[in-house]
């Protein structure tokens, strides 16, 4: 990459957030707070101190799999929604058997609820993944609508089957010792920060010099000269769903195991560990660097957030705003990636094409 | 029978603004843009009602807060997506989070969990049809509904005419199937899918106002509850024509009412029920296209 389109792209990147802390900064004066030192204490909170950029790196812990997770399909082609779903049902089946098989010693617990969660992210994915490989259908609508199917599956389950009665509110029982991940230096970051860095060298090596790297690149860029050099596309949507159901299932995993210990509804907050996801893949420009980069920044934000609610009047809804923003402005830095845009005139000319057959 | 009569009521109810949201979206969808932010946009326009009437109190000026909610998020959305050209897939999706994270702002900063305005459906206009009314059955379907239940209905027949009787509505299916057409004899493209984005906002502004202030008379920034992605599944499952595309949104519509009634008579497995009609969209929707993928003879994967 030249040194001048290296620069742009950076500039595409800092531009949005800049304008994202502007628009911010209006709605924190509606607050009745000085933008400039609310903003002050959320990045000295958050990254000038050791305890609090500890907590920044573990709130960025399951941003970073789930934005490889939404990362990887985009850079496919494919419009995976479903992370949030797969992340939700991950935490609630890890919360179950963390408290049902807590009795297993901790190395031994520990693999089978991160396989567990894994396991339960893929087959959460598996329907919208077929159905997109072998009958074209939407990925985009299926995963969206099945969000809402999900979370009430998933609610019902914490609420009438799982709940653990002795709770005023709707709760799982919490998991059992042997499973949480045990912190560090005295702060709240867990071994679960590490198996991210550790997923995200394996991404790294994945982009760079795996075979299915090169297959999910050049299905986003060009499907039918894929299919042309003899690419198996309907197995390669599959794949690559998957991996990226197992990335958010892993997610769920290792967030209830380091953080939530229980399911209750507001296990993956708002709006959810999978669309900030959403939000880390675009502005790390779908490439692990850039997402393990904008994990961590995200994670310091939303850290800070909780801190400027704590210390001023802001609410922490202010994350909200910002991030909404964010990715408005980052919309516009497609303008260069045709393929997404192509992919979309694709699918509607499909419809029309069936439209002159049917005529 | 009274069931069957409570499940048809209710799908009425729920239908209309699947409906509005649906008409809404095949504006866009004529023009060959998938505009994914009908959801926050219906939210918006929620809020917009919400706020009004909390605050200020006037019916009339509640709806054309809505009316100009919908305005302003359609024109953000054709800034992004049409004059800066960006990818409209995120651009809709910016604006879904953009109408949620304006309500959970606005309700932290109030104080409250959600705004209500239940207070004010007693001076909202409530159509009652003297001669229908006495029609056994029927008048109990047909009369009695808020003002926007039948402006849903009878937009069915205002947007057909809009697109297909209409030169402007010529002029948008054009820019939609063939831009460089559309170029050639002289249309101003920008402008004609600015236009088109804008109306179909407006609808879709209005199934805000139907929910928030007609149905629950409540507003939270969950009331949408998927709607305006299921008016995407309609408008993809009918093919973008507003007869067709309003049929499923009935039938959706129609499965809504069945989780909501059928959840009423059984109790604690209620919360599953709901997630019925987001279920039977998912299969309708697959059922759809495999039917269609079925009727083109492609070998091997079918990318267009």
């Amino acid at each position: 990459m030249d040194k001048e389109s290296r620069i742009k792209k950076v500039l595409n990147v800092l531009l949005p957030v800049i304008l994202a802390l502007l628009f911010g900064a209006v709605f924190i004066a509606i607050a009745g707070e000085n933008p400039l030192t609310t903003y002050a204490t959320l990045v000295q909170r958050s990254l000038f101190d050791f305890r609090g950029l500890m907590q920044t790196l573990h709130f960025a812990a399951p941003l970073i799999l789930t934005g490889l997770a939404i990362g990887i399909s985009f850079k496919a082609g494919l419009f995976n929604m479903g992370i949030e779903a797969c992340l939700l049902m991950s935490g609630l089946f890890v919360a179950v058997l963390g408290f049902r098989l807590g009795h297993l010693p901790s190395p031994v617990l520990i693999p089978i609820l991160l396989g567990a969660g894994i396991l339960v992210g893929v087959l959460t994915i598996i329907i919208p993944a077929l159905l997109k490989a072998f009958f074209n259908v939407s990925e985009l609508v299926v995963t969206l609508l099945m969000n809402y199917a999900v979370i009430l599956l998933v609610t019902y389950l914490a609420t009438y089957v799982f709940r653990d009665p002795s709770r005023g509110y709707i709760s799982t029982h919490v998991i059992s010792s042997n499973a949480i991940f045990s912190r560090m230096f005295g702060t709240r970051l867990t071994l679960f920060f590490f198996i991210a860095l550790a997923v995200f060298a394996l991404a790294f090596i994945l982009y760079k010099y795996m075979r299915l790297g090169y297959e999910m690149n050049a299905l986003g860029k060009n499907l039918p000269f894929s299919e042309a050099v003899g690419i198996n596309v309907r197995w390669k949507i599959v794949t690559i769903m998957s991996i990226s159901g197992a990335l958010g299932g892993l997610a769920g995993a290792g967030w209830m195991m380091s953080h939530a210990y229980a399911y209750t509804p507001w296990f993956s907050t708002n709006p959810g560990l999978g669309w900030e996801g959403l939000l880390i893949a675009l502005l790390g420009s779908e490439s692990p660097l850039g997402i393990l980069i904008a994990a961590i920044f995200y994670g310091a934000l939303k850290y800070g957030g909780y801190t400027i609610a704590r210390y001023t009047s802001v609410p922490s809804e202010i994350i909200g705003i910002i991030q909404a923003f964010l990715i408005l402005f980052l919309s516009i830095q497609f303008i260069r990636r045709h393929r997404l845009l192509d992919k979309f005139k694709g699918w509607f000319k499909t419809d029309k094409s069936h439209k002159e057959e049917g005529a | 029978m009274d069931f069957v009569m409570s499940v048809l009521e209710s799908t009425i109810r729920y239908a209309a603004p699947i409906i509005l949201c649906t008409l809404g979206g095949i504006f866009t969808y004529k023009a060959n843009i998938i505009n994914i932010g009908l959801e926050g946009i219906m939210l918006f326009g929620g809020f917009a009602t919400a706020l009004i009437l909390y605050f200020l109190g006037f019916y009339w000026l509640s709806i054309l807060g809505t009316v100009l909610a919908g305005v302003l998020l359609g024109l953000l959305f054709c800034y992004f997506g049409i004059t800066r050209k960006g990818n409209f897939i995120i651009t809709g999706f910016a604006i879904n989070l953009l109408a949620m994270a304006f309500g959970y702002y606005t309700l932290a900063l109030m104080g409250r969990t959600d705004i209500p305005v239940v207070r004010h459906r007693a001076t909202m206009i409530r159509l009652d049809f003297p001669l229908i009314r006495d029609i056994p059955y029927l008048g109990r379907l047909l009369s009695n509904h808020p003002l926007f239940t039948y402006v849903a209905y009878l937009s069915i027949l205002i947007v057909f005419i809009i697109l297909y009787r209409t030169r402007f509505g010529v002029h948008l299916r054009v820019t939609g199937e063939s831009p460089e057409a559309a170029k050639a004899v002289g249309l101003k493209v920008d402008r004609i899918k600015y236009i088109g984005v804008v109306i179909g906002s407006i609808f879709v502004a209005l199934a805000g106002f139907n929910v928030t202030l007609e149905h629950l008379g409540t507003y939270t920034p969950v009331i949408t509850g998927g709607v305006g992605f299921i008016a995407i599944a309609a408008i993809y499952c009918g093919r973008g024509s507003p007869g067709a595309s309003s049929l499923y949104a009935i039938l959706f519509g129609l499965m809504r009412a069945l989780s909501v009634r059928l959840s009423l008579m059984i109790g604690a497995v209620a919360g599953l029920f709901q997630a019925l009609p987001y279920v039977t969209v998912i299969i309708i929707l697959a059922v759809v296209a495999i039917v269609r993928s079925q009727r083109t003879n492609v070998r091997s994967y079918s990318h267009e």
